[in-house]
C-alpha cells in the first residue's frame, strides 16, 4: 500500500550522490527534537546499535506519540525520517505499515548487517509497544 | 620505497568510485596474491588428510603442513617445531590455554593489563578465575614498577601490541618479573607478529598466541606456542589424530605437537602461514617495521596536529593501531563519511569494553596499518577527517 509520507522521502532521496544522501540525512537530524536527558536511561535505551539509541512513548487521543533520540548522528537521521513515518498513529495503522522507505533509500541494502540491525531493533520495539496498544 | 600494494590485488579495488585506502589491518589484513595462490594451488594439486592416510596425496599435504610448523617455529624462535600447535586463531589458543590451566586457576587470579581484547579477558573468567590489571599511567604506559603478585596469582596474560591504541607492552620486563616469582606468562601477540620481530626465546613467554590472518594468511588459523615446560598439560580438546590409545577406560596421548591438534586442522591455512611468513622474510621483517614505524609515525604526528582530533594512548613504542575521536563527532558518524570515501576504518569498542571505560569513551575511530600502507593512505584519511568536519558542521 502506497504511503504518501513515505512516496516524498524516497523522492528527497532520489538520484542524489552517497554523499549527499548523508548531507539530508544530517538535515534530517537537525530537524529531530532531542530529547531531554531525564528519559534517556537505560531502560528506555535500545540494544543492537552502533550508536545509542533512547525510545518513550505515550498515548494521546488514541494516538501512539514516539520520541526517538540517538548520540550519533547519522542515526537521529535515520530515525528522524521513521518518526516522520511512523509517528502520531494509531497502534494499529503503525502494525498496519509497510516500511518500504528503507529499501528505497539505500537504508537497507547499503547499511551493513549490524547497521540494519540496529534499525531493524528500533523498528522491534515500536511494533511491540502498538501490539501492547492494541492488547 | 618499495610499493607493496602492488603484491595485494583486493587493493586495486574501487570502493563508491575512489580507491580503496585500507586502514582496518589490526581487523584483518589482506592477502599478497603469492598467500593466495598458495591455498588455491593447494586445493587444486595436494588436498588430502594429513597423518592418515597410506597414499602419495596425504604424504604430500602432511610434509607440507609440517614444514609449515617449522617456518613457524623458526620465525618466532623456538626451541622446537614441537612447540608449535596450529590453533583456529589467537582466541582459540588463549581459549585452549584457559581450558588446560583451569584446575591451576579456578578461584586463583590472572594477571592482565588494562587495553586487553575480550579474548585475552572472556576465556579467564570462563575457567573461573579472577582477573586483574597491572596499574598503568594516562597515556597507557604499563606501570611495571607496580606490579603485585599474590600467592593467588598463577598466570600473567598480557598483549604484546593493544588492538585499539598500537601501544606495545613491555613484555621482556614482565616476564623477568614472572620468572622471579615463577609465574608462566601468555603473550598475546596478535597485534604484533605482523609488526615485529618477535623470538620466543629471547621474549622468555611460556605461551604466545597470534592469528593467521592478521598476518597477511587464511583467516580460521591461528598458532599457539607453548614452550617445552608445559609441554605435559592436559590438552582442551579430545579427538582423532591426537591419540596413542584409545579404550573406553582411558587415553593415551601422543607427544606435542599432535597432542594438541585434535580433528582435521585447517591444513590449507596453515600452509598460508608458511607463505605469508615467506613474503614478510623476503621483504625482512626489519625493512618492514622501519616503513611501518614511519608511516604510523606519520599519520599518529599527523592527527595530532589535526584541531578538534583526540588521539588515545602514547607509549614508548607503539605499531599497528590508532585510535582517536573528533570533538562532538561521535565515532560511528566518523567512520560512516570515511567508508563513502573509501577510506576503511573500523569505530565502536574494538573488543575492548574495560579500555574504553578507562579511557572515559564508549568508542573510538580506529585507523590500523600494514606494510603496504604509505604516507598517502595517511594524507587520505586526514583528508577524510576534514570532510567528515565539514558535514556535521
Amino acid at each position: 500500500m502506497r504511503d504518501a509520507v513515505q512516496d516524498e522521502i524516497i523522492k528527497r532521496f532520489d538520484g542524489l550522490e552517497w554523499l549527499d544522501r548523508y548531507s539530508l540525512l544530517i538535515s534530517f537530524a537537525k530537524e529531530l527534537k532531542p530529547m531531554d536527558d531525564k528519559f534517556k536511561t537505560e531502560e528506555n535505551s535500545i540494544s543492537g546499535c552502533q550508536s545509542r539509541v533512547w525510545i518513550r512513548t505515550y498515548r494521546e487521543d488514541g494516538k501512539m506519540i514516539i520520541d526517538l533520540d540517538s548520540d550519533a548522528m547519522i542515526t537521529r537521521g535515520i530515525i528522524s525520517i521513521l518518526l516522520k513515518v511512523v509517528n502520531n498513529r494509531s497502534p494499529q495503522d503503525i502494525l498496519n505499515l509497510d516500511l518500504y522507505f528503507i529499501e528505497k533509500i539505500g537504508l537497507k541494502s547499503n547499511l551493513s548487517p549490524a547497521r540494519a540491525d540496529g534499525l531493524a531493533s528500533i523498528i522491534r520495539r515500536i511494533r511491540e509497544v502498538a501490539e501492547r496498544g492494541i492488547n | 620505497m618499495t610499493d607493496f600494494k602492488k603484491d595485494f590485488p583486493i587493493l586495486e579495488k574501487e570502493i563508491y568510485g575512489k580507491k580503496l585506502v585500507y586502514l582496518d589491518n589490526a581487523a584483518t589484513s589482506q592477502k599478497p596474491g603469492c598467500v593466495i595462490d598458495i591455498i588455491s594451488e593447494f586445493y587444486r594439486s595436494d588436498n588430502s588428510n594429513i597423518h592418515r592416510g597410506a597414499h602419495y596425496l596425504s604424504e604430500v599435504s602432511s610434509e607440507k603442513y609440517e614444514k609449515a610448523r617449522e617456518k613457524v617455529s623458526d620465525f618466532i624462535g623456538a626451541r622446537d617445531p614441537a612447540e608449535v600447535t596450529f590453533t583456529a586463531g589467537a582466541t582459540d589458543s588463549i581459549n585452549q590455554v584457559a581450558c588446560s590451566l583451569e584446575p591451576i586457576l579456578k578461584g586463583n587470579e590472572v594477571l592482565i593489563t588494562g587495553v586487553e581484547h575480550h579474548s585475552n579477558i572472556v576465556p579467564w573468567q570462563l575457567a573461573g578465575a579472577k582477573l586483574r590489571s597491572i596499574p598503568m599511567d594516562d597515556d597507557c604506559n604499563l606501570l611495571t614498577d607496580s606490579i603485585e603478585i599474590t600467592d593467588k596469582t598463577k598466570l600473567i596474560a598480557i598483549s604484546h601490541a593493544s588492538n585499539v591504541l598500537g601501544s606495545v607492552n613491555p613484555i621482556k620486563e614482565i616476564t623477568r618479573i614472572a620468572k622471579e616469582h615463577d609465574i608462566p606468562v601468555l603473550v598475546d601477540a596478535a597485534q604484533s607478529i605482523q609488526h615485529l620481530p618477535i623470538d620466543v626465546k629471547d621474549i622468555d613467554c611460556d605461551f604466545l598466541a597470534f592469528s593467521g590472518h592478521k598476518m597477511y594468511a587464511a583467516t580460521g588459523v591461528g598458532v599457539l606456542y607453548t614452550s617445552e615446560r608445559f609441554s605435559d598439560i592436559v590438552p582442551a580438546r579430545g579427538g582423532g589424530g591426537m591419540v596413542d590409545k584409545v579404550t573406553l577406560e582411558r587415553t593415551t596421548y601422543l607427544n606435542p605437537p599432535l597432542r594438541y591438534e585434535a580433528g582435521t586442522p585447517h591444513i590449507a591455512g596453515a600452509i598460508s602461514v608458511a607463505a605469508a611468513i615467506d613474503y614478510m622474510q623476503n621483504i625482512g621483517m626489519d625493512k618492514i617495521r622501519k616503513h611501518e614505524h614511519d608511516v604510523y609515525s606519520y599519520a599518529r604526528e599527523k592527527l595530532l596536529e589535526t584541531d578538534g582530533v583526540k588521539v588515545y594512548g602514547n607509549t614508548e613504542n607503539m605499531c599497528g593501531s590508532i585510535s582517536f575521536n573528533l570533538d562532538n563527532i561521535h565515532q560511528y558518524d566518523t567512520g560512516m563519511i570515511l567508508d563513502k570515501m573509501g577510506i576503511a576504518v573500523r569505530t565502536g569498542h574494538h573488543c575492548a569494553q574495560p579500555l574504553m571505560r578507562s579511557l572515559g569513551t564508549e568508542g573510538t575511530v580506529r585507523a590500523s596499518f600494514a606494510l603496504y600502507n604509505t604516507k598517502e593512505d595517511a594524507d587520505m584519511l586526514i583528508e577524510g577527517i576534514e570532510k567528515v568536519r565539514m558535514m556535521y558542521t
